[in-house]
């Protein structure tokens, strides 16, 4: 097991990536399935949410089939020298697909209950299409959004099954906090999980904490 | 000029609507679920649905045979929907400044709807009439070429209605604006409108001047005998207890001192057509008040009533039983005298 300060140093810094990435993928998705019909908005929730009921394992052999050197996409990635199998790359692209469903249902919810009738106002006050979601809709939408942020980091900071298939569980390399407990489990020892332990408690609890005060705010906006 | 040629899919009907609005306030008039909303948004290129023609002081907003579709930002049309709808993350100030700072026009607006009070507040410390206010002046913060106004009394309590009309009354007044006036009240159209269109089921029923199309009783009749003033200049007779003001063409009307004490004005007032006395002699020394002179401009009989309006300088509608109009053998043209009692003349809302 690599030293607890850079487990959690790395942790927290592989989730933070991962979270920044999925923000833009996520805004714009969840801002652009409005447009769609019904029928494909439900295609590409679904879609959007595999993750989220898949077995993380599966998810993580899904990743492992793609990006392996036979794979469609490990290929030309090889060809380009670009490694990413059992690199800190695996464990932010592991930890942002899992985390992904979250941040972008949450999106959906803040971005479908803000009243359209605001940009519809804000339209007729000279704003563009782009302009009124920028000024109105996304500063409504704002507090569920970060909330949904939060909680998606939550989970990227927690994800296990699928970047153990991708990432390995190599100390020093790519090991997470939640990779370095289940070693310590393990290989039986269980006092060094438990600070590993106290410390997920700690974080889930303020995230939990931050993301209930967000949502707070929003339905005082909408109030 | 507002010139329309319309058709707009509803959920339960088709909307249509051909008409030139020429006035300066008309009023959308109907039952709920006329299409009135629908219309306002249509003009306002809210719905993407519209077809046909709208046409606004000479720009075409909506023309299917030139294939043109301005989108809302460029229709430089103010819209006031039913609650404001101000957006809540930003103060009265910054709602109001949304389209852009505009010094000149700011100074006006916070004189004529009273906003510096409200100018550093949420949306959700203002009251609904205020809300009302923050929402108008945002509307008219951009110079628009036309006001849209969806029922903006119908979110205020009885108390606070006649302070926004007031208000509306002063916009019509002292903002050079055309505005389209949503309601389902006729006496509020007729309080602000000179004219009104009638919609029933997504069909135009009527189109004409306010006064004549809101006192007709084959359309719903509310108004059928309400008049509408509006007084100012008033005089002050503390010792006798009334207060003297004007109508816009002159006519002096004693009303009770309650009534103009702290109005602001000019004062929108009610007279039922009801509490009206009418003579057709010189009356002798009476109570009320306000004795008025004019002709018998209109007479319609009904099985229990009869509906007058009289040319005194200010033309008013007045109801009798039929039995009180055949008995003064009344005909158009004939002089009248007409007695109003002081408090018979009530503050708008009241």
């Amino acid at each position: 097991m690599a030293e607890l300060g850079w487990i959690v140093v790395f942790t927290v810094e592989m989730a933070l990536i991962a979270t920044v990435l999925n923000v833009p993928l996520a805004l714009a998705l969840a801002a652009g399935v409005e447009r769609l019909s019904v029928r494909w908005r439900t295609l590409v929730d679904a879609v959007a949410s595999l993750p989220l009921v898949l077995p993380p394992t599966a998810v993580g052999f899904l990743l492992l089939e793609l990006l392996s050197r036979y794979g469609p996409v490990g290929r030309a990635l090889d060809r380009a020298g670009v490694e990413i199998l059992f690199t800190p790359r695996a464990v932010v692209l592991a930890t942002a697909v899992m985390s992904f469903p979250l941040m972008y249902r949450a999106f959906r919810i803040a971005l479908g209950g803000a009243d359209r009738r605001y940009a519809e106002v804000a339209r007729t006050l000279g704003a563009s299409p782009a302009g009124a979601f920028l000024r109105v809709t996304l500063p409504l939408a704002w507090p569920g959004m970060a909330s949904g942020i939060v909680l998606a980091w939550c989970r990227a900071i927690g994800e296990f099954g699928a970047t153990i298939l991708i990432a390995g569980n190599i100390p020093g390399r790519t090991q997470t906090l939640a990779l370095a407990i289940y070693q310590a489990v393990q290989t039986g020892r269980e006092r060094d999980a438990v600070p590993l332990i106290v410390l997920a408690v700690a974080v889930a609890l303020a995230a939990i904490g931050a993301s209930e005060m967000l949502l707070r705010r929003q339905r005082e906006h909408r109030a | 000029m507002i010139r329309l040629d319309l058709e707009q899919p509803t959920s339960s009907f088709l909307l249509r609507v051909r008409a030139d609005l020429a006035g300066r306030v008309t009023a959308i008039v109907g039952p709920s679920g006329a299409g009135k909303t629908s219309l306002l948004e249509a003009i306002a290129g809210l719905r993407s649905e519209t077809r046909g023609r709208i046409e606004v002081d000479g720009v075409a907003f909506l023309s299917a045979a030139e294939g043109i579709r301005l989108p809302p930002e460029r229709r430089r049309v103010g819209y006031v929907p039913q609650d404001g709808a101000l957006f809540p993350h930003l103060s009265a100030r910054r709602n109001i400044e949304f389209a852009g700072p505009d010094p000149e026009r700011m100074r006006h607006l916070r004189d004529v709807l009273d906003l510096d009070p409200l100018l550093d507040r949420h949306p959700r410390k203002l009251s609904g009439g205020e809300r009302q206010r923050v929402a108008i002046a945002r509307a008219l913060m951009m110079r628009p070429r036309l006001l849209l106004l969806d029922e903006p009394l119908a979110a205020i309590d009885q108390t606070r209605k006649e302070r926004i009309v007031s208000f509306l009354a002063r916009l019509r007044r002292e903002i050079d604006v055309p505005m389209v006036y949503v309601t389902h009240l006729p006496l509020e159209a007729l309080a602000l409108a000179d004219e009104a269109l009638v919609l029933d089921a997504g069909r135009v029923v009527a189109h004409g001047p306010a006064q004549a199309l809101l006192h007709r009783r084959d359309l719903g009749g509310a108004a059928v005998a309400e008049n509408v003033l509006e007084l100012d200049h008033p005089r002050f007779d503390r010792e006798r207890g009334v207060v003297r003001a004007e109508t816009p063409e002159g006519m002096l009307l004693s009303i009770p001192l309650e009534t103009a004490d702290g109005a602001r004005w000019p004062l929108l007032v009610r007279v039922s057509g009801d509490d009206v006395v009418v003579f057709t002699a010189p009356p002798g020394p009476l109570s009320a008040r306000n004795v008025l002179e004019g002709p018998l401009v209109e007479l319609e009989l009904f099985d229990g009533s009869a509906d007058l309006l009289v040319g005194t300088p200010t033309p008013l509608r007045v109801r009798l039983t039929r039995d009180a109009a055949l008995d003064l053998a009344l005909r158009p043209g004939m002089p009248l005298w007409l007695a109003l009692r002081t408090r018979s003349i009530r503050p708008f809302a009241g």
